[in-house]
């Protein structure tokens, strides 16, 4: 009875996930006809100012701002708060700085992905594919650690073993996502973000109650000064919290799955109201869970037995809660590595089959039949997606290291490339090409050879690194044609100058 | 909603861009300032360390604030389509 009330509530979560997917694909039947990816891929420009901040927002939470971000917050207190804080700028800086440009380019040149914009700025196929394979690659990385994770809770929640957890859990991410594509995706990671609130308001209440109120919980919290302190008595260094500052804050601008969100929204007034509604959503998550993190201290003085700083939140949900509002809260960190998954996973495909496959149709110069395209995606999405599942039933270590990479790896490739490329004029194809590869093997190698950087985050090099090649590059390289610099740079030029479309590459 | 050529629509997004890069200095200068600035003096609000409260909580309300300041006050409405007809044949 006890786990019929808790897997109740998830299990209606994940029915309502399916449907979502199956009835948007019903929905969508005449768009696809017409132009099949720009519908499945970035959701034919539609999305609204709420749905683009709450996709925005749940495809950043991942399972780790629910699970482990709070359980080290647990162990160091308000420090790992303050830390926390730096993902502020998460939602508004990326619509802020790119949104419109990229909303207004993506409908002159007809581009649904990041790559179609890479590809027309820098007229490179070559650095196109670079991309799409960097995409591709810590995508999956991410995904396999999600599905891992969240397959994880999902067990412990219902009381069964992993596999059969993860095929649950996994399989409904996969269906609803290869059925509906990105408006799916953008409807159930909206379904997301207010489980993971809701989830939140749960949580804070129970640890509260469970903790005898503020004074008590602070009461105890003072028996452990380091934990009032923003450097938790040295163990947050001030460089690490620089480079938190460039990691979960400022470079989080070149992270292709926010930057796609940016060719998917309606008109210039949804994107004003995303930015609001993001700024508010992602702060209220990030301050909040880590919040009651820390508060939870105040609840549980040690460890779950066998545990690490993983297993707080969890065990917390659990000792803490009525099973019925257990259901309801674990329904968050599931929702969290949910709307990752499903948005990583209909990026990847439309790496795949846009970027690479149906790319190379057009250069053939064969018509692109959109039946063939259709049915290829839905597949390509589903592939991908069981590729991972399978992956994760025994993770090879290799995936460790690439999840590891994969964020920073994202942002070292992709920040330079489109800031620079539509901001300065004499960014091109040397510049971008050098930082991109070099970039992202500087930022892969000294991480992976645990290069000490006096306390930096490999972040550092990456991003430093990538900029100093970015602009060697460009100085040294030919610049780009200048119908692409009438394109992307018109200000430039005098009013009434004709703006070409660039043929296709 | 303004109507703007496709060069005008740039000038504007500049601006836009810049903007957004002021809002996220100031907030990032905030939170050193409100935190480690303050973490000496021994001060409380809500029960709670003071600059805990006033650097996380404070930075959020103030990212809303500007970036709400940002979109009704810098921020133009504009059609983001293509419907520029300059310097086309």
């Amino acid at each position: 009875m006890q786990v019929f009330l808790v897997l109740a509530p998830v299990f209606l979560f994940l029915i309502v996930m399916l449907a979502v997917g199956f009835i948007i694909q019903k929905q969508s039947e005449k768009d696809r006809a017409v132009n099949f990816s720009k519908d499945y891929f970035i959701g034919g420009r539609s999305l609204g100012g709420f749905v683009l901040a709450m996709t925005l927002v749940a495809t950043y939470s991942s399972g780790s701002s629910f699970v482990g971000g709070p359980g080290v917050a647990w162990l160091r207190g308000f420090g790992w708060v303050y830390l926390a804080m730096t993902q502020v700028l998460a939602a508004f800086l990326v619509m802020g700085v790119m949104g419109k440009k990229m909303a207004v380019i993506s409908r002159k040149i007809d581009a649904v992905t990041v790559i179609d914009v890479i590809r027309v700025r820098y007229q490179s196929n070559v650095l196109a594919n670079i991309g799409a394979v960097l995409i591709v690659a810590f995508f999956c990385g991410t995904m396999v650690a999600q599905f891992i994770s969240g397959a994880n809770l999902f067990a412990a929640a219902a009381g069964i073993n992993y596999t059969l957890g993860l095929f649950i859990f996994a399989a409904v991410v996969v269906a609803f996502t290869s059925v509906g594509g990105f408006k799916a995706v953008a409807i159930t990671d909206t379904i997301c973000a207010i489980f993971m609130l809701v989830g939140l308001g749960v949580l804070t209440s129970a640890i509260l109650t469970q903790g005898g109120g503020m004074s008590a919980i602070m009461a105890t919290l003072k028996t452990q000064p380091q934990m009032l302190e923003p450097t938790s008595g040295g163990t947050i260094p001030v460089r690490l919290l620089i480079s938190f500052w460039m990691l979960s804050g400022v470079c989080t601008l070149g992270l292709p799955q926010s930057l796609v969100r940016n060719m998917s929204y309606k008109n210039s007034r949804s994107l004003h109201q995303a930015m609001i509604y993001g700024t508010i959503v992602v702060g209220a998550m990030m301050l909040g869970m880590h919040f009651i993190g820390v508060l939870s201290r105040g609840v549980l003085s040690a460890l779950p037995e066998g545990g690490t700083t993983d297993s707080v939140m969890p065990h917390l949900i659990v000792t803490c809660l009525s099973p019925v509002m257990a259901g309801i809260a674990i329904i968050a960190p599931l929702a969290a590595a949910i709307s990752t998954v499903s948005s990583l996973l209909i990026a990847a495909s439309s790496s795949i089959i846009k970027d690479v496959y149906q790319h190379s149709v057009e250069q053939s110069g064969a018509p692109v039949n959109q039946k063939t395209v259709a049915k290829f995606s839905v597949i390509a999405t589903a592939i991908i997606g069981l590729a991972c599942i399978v992956v994760a039933l025994k993770p090879p270590s290799i995936i460790v290291w690439i999840n590891m990479f994969a964020f920073g790896g994202l942002q070292t490739a992709f920040f330079w490339t489109f800031l620079l490329g539509f901001f300065w004029k004499k960014a091109n194809t040397a510049g971008a090409f050098l930082s991109m590869v070099g970039g992202v093997f500087a930022y892969c190698y000294s991480m992976w050879a645990k290069i000490p950087l006096a306390g930096f985050h490999q972040i550092v090099v990456g991003i430093g690194l990538g900029l100093v090649l970015f602009i060697i590059g460009s100085l040294i390289g030919k610049p780009n044609d200048e119908k692409i610099l009438k394109l992307f740079f018109p200000e430039t030029y005098p009013e009434g100058a004709k703006i070409e479309i660039p043929e296709r590459i | 909603m303004a109507k703007m050529s496709y060069r005008e629509k740039f000038i504007q997004m500049n601006k836009e861009a810049k903007a957004t890069w002021v809002v996220a200095i100031i907030l990032i200068a905030f939170w050193w300032i409100a935190g480690f600035g303050t973490a000496g003096m021994d001060y409380t609000l809500f029960q709670m360390p003071g600059w805990f409260v006033l650097s996380c909580f404070g930075i959020w309300i103030l990212s809303i604030v500007l970036v709400w300041f940002l979109t009704s006050k810098v921020f133009q409405d504009f059609s983001l389509e293509d419907d520029d007809t300059t310097g086309k044949e």
